[in-house]
């Protein structure tokens, strides 16, 4: 028998697709997915923009990481800095972005657009997105190394679930106190609940830098009416960390 | 306390309070661009001038008022603020201050003893008073 491409591109589809139905739940190969614009409009409607914190200060309180001992004592090492003053300030200050897991409670809205095969949040905070592909794809064997990381994701009902890997260790657990390593990897369970709030249960384990997964919950407000303000940074920031942490203020104005 | 608040008496300690209260309120802030480490948020700090300018940009916003001194010397104090997509939410604009307006501050000073700080309220000469950040109008 003769093999042509496109025998050979059947073959390989149908056991990428086999595949792909067995990593999935049997609830979510029955719900939408969201990869026609037919299927998005029997997803959830999660239109307008989110706020952390639930919108008014009721948000879960967060629950805090158990960390590797060597993790642990990096931490106490940066936290004893802190206290004597060594270091002031890290690099958000020089506008450097947060990072995955902290991108997604800034104290800045969220908006979270459904296109066919993809999830996008749009992250106000430094103007930044995160796209989750549910359209069937892997993450990359050896993605590079970012500060949101790569997402895929996949609808259990009414609950997107986003499973993200590929960090940059630039970036900490919520402080710079709390480094990951770079297998850091974040599972969200994201729907609605009660109150018009939407609920994200992060649950993060990484081998080098967690003694146990960190399973936190946090909830969104919702503001129908709010739209999305641009945060560009770098236009005015007058404050500064330098390289050894300490921070200052710029206060040069106009022509001095 | 400090000698400053301890000499004002009950006034002073009621507003040590407030202090407090701001201190815990600017901790969301702080996770998103920057620590208060150069500012002292103990200290609550008084002035009045006129407004050079304000600049309605991010991260922060930013109030350059002149300020004359007893000695008839005027000083430019830079005030941060909280960001436009903050503020905007809750009813500032770009031309909540124009330049001349004339206004009454409260700040948190610079440690470093520059003619800076972090911009608490602010009362218009019409009585209005906007709240950067903590409990009140404008807030």
């Amino acid at each position: 028998m003769r093999f042509d491409r496109s025998t050979i591109f059947v073959g390989v589809a149908a056991c990428a697709a086999a595949l792909g139905a067995q990593a999935q739940s049997p609830q979510a190969a029955r719900s939408p997915q969201g990869d026609t614009y037919e299927s998005i409009a029997k997803l959830p409607d999660w239109s307008g923009l989110w706020e952390p914190a639930g919108g008014g200060g009721g948000g879960a309180r967060p629950t805090q990481p158990e960390l590797t001992p060597p993790y642990a004592a990096k931490a106490a090492e940066y936290r004893a800095k802190q206290q004597s003053g060594e270091i002031q300030d890290g690099p958000a200050a020089n506008c450097v972005p947060n990072g995955m897991p902290s991108v997604m409670t800034q104290p800045y809205p969220l908006e979270i657009l459904f296109t066919p095969g993809k999830v996008t949040i749009v992250i106000e905070a430094y103007s930044q997105w995160r796209q989750i592909f549910t359209d069937g794809r892997k993450h990359p064997e050896d993605p590079d190394l970012t500060f949101n990381g790569h997402s895929i994701g996949h609808w259990e009902g009414d609950t997107l679930v986003v499973d993200t890997v590929g960090f940059t260790t630039d970036t900490a657990l919520g402080n710079m106190a709390m480094k990951h390593s770079d297998k850091m990897h974040i599972v969200e369970r994201m729907k609605l609940v009660e109150g018009d709030r939407l609920q994200i249960e992060t649950t993060i384990d990484d081998k080098e830098a967690l003694a146990k997964p960190w399973v936190s919950t946090r909830l969104y407000g919702r503001h129908r009416d709010w739209t999305l303000s641009e945060y560009v940074c770098q236009q005015n920031n007058r404050n500064y960390t330098t390289e050894d942490g300490k921070a200052g203020i710029n206060l040069k104005h106009g022509d001095e | 306390m400090t000698a400053q608040t301890s000499r004002n008496g009950r006034k002073a300690s009621a507003r040590a309070l407030i202090a407090a209260g701001l201190a815990i309120a600017v901790a969301v802030p702080a996770v998103a661009h920057h620590s208060f480490s150069v500012f002292d948020m103990t200290t609550q700090k008084e002035l009045e001038g006129d407004v050079v300018e304000f600049q309605w940009t991010n991260p922060h916003t930013f109030l350059w008022i002149d300020v004359k001194g007893a000695d008839g010397k005027t000083t430019k104090w830079g005030l941060e603020g909280m960001s436009p997509n903050f503020l905007g939410r809750r009813g500032w604009t770009k031309h909540t201050f124009n330049p001349g307006d004339h206004l009454k501050v409260v700040i948190a000073p610079l440690k470093s003893g520059e003619p800076g700080g972090t911009l608490m309220r602010a009362t218009l000469s019409d009585g209005t008073e906007m709240v950067n950040f903590g409990r009140g109008p404008g807030a």
